[in-house]
């Protein structure tokens, strides 16, 4: 499990330090740019668990940001493919066939979202 | 004869079932396509996902591959020739539309004073 985040780190992009996120953000703000808000990870996690919790066959109370779809809430890997694409659909993101295949719990969903530069 | 459990035999199945899984999001996505309005969308999407959930347990490899063969061929039969791509991916309307400027690259503003500074 630490091995596949460890590898699953490398394909996204991290999420840097402080200092030079600041510096970086700095560098790339663009005037009347129609992409320039950036997430916070809180809202991240409440929309994405509000998009599981809207999935019919999912049990409401049982959602939490680190929960498994196949191992915790009994989902099927069709329903992974559905919750992903509902996502996609939330954050107006276009996630790559591959990238979207290894999506299989809530905290990955939280990381890919919230390391996609493009996410609003 | 593909009685033995080997890890071949695994190996085969996990890539089967990434296929289905590929599979069945792009279908998803093409009937989005097609279907705009979620009414008739969600509608097609629980006809797809009976098709789909009608193979569940077929056991045999050779005919998996068979299924997932003509669920490609019936995918590409149905394509839409005008999908539905965000913006800023590629293919979409805003793909390498405004890239962020090199860093370092300064502008001055000194209209009209070039030529007596």
């Amino acid at each position: 499990m630490a091995l596949r985040t460890a590898v699953l780190r490398h394909l996204r992009v991290p999420v840097t330090g402080s200092n030079q996120s600041q510096i970086g953000f700095l560098g790339s703000i663009r005037a009347f740019s129609s992409h320039d808000d950036h997430l916070s990870k809180q809202e991240v996690v409440d929309r994405v668990l509000d998009v599981v919790k809207c999935f019919p066959k999912v049990d409401p109370a049982k959602v939490t940001p680190d929960v498994h779809f196949q191992k915790d809430l009994g989902l099927d890997s069709l329903d992974t493919v559905e919750i992903v694409m509902a996502i996609e659909e939330e954050f107006k993101l276009e996630i790559p066939d591959k990238e979207a295949d290894k999506i299989d719990s809530c905290p990955l969903a939280i990381e890919y979202v919230f390391n996609h530069p493009m996410s609003s | 004869m593909s009685g033995v459990s080997t890890a071949a035999y695994f190996a085969r199945r996990a890539a089967q079932k990434e296929r289905v899984r590929i599979l069945y999001r792009r279908a998803l996505k093409d009937t989005l396509n097609w279907a705009v309005h979620r009414h008739i969308f969600y509608r097609d999407a629980s006809d797809l996902r009976e098709k789909f959930n009608a193979n569940q347990d077929v056991e045999d490899v050779d005919r998996i591959d068979k299924l997932i063969g003509h669920g490609e061929a019936e995918y590409n039969k149905w394509r839409h020739p005008d999908p539905y791509i965000v913006p800023w991916a590629p293919g979409g309307s805003k793909f390498c539309r405004n890239p962020t400027p090199p860093a370092g690259i300064e502008i001055v503003y000194n209209y009209g004073q070039e030529d007596n500074p």
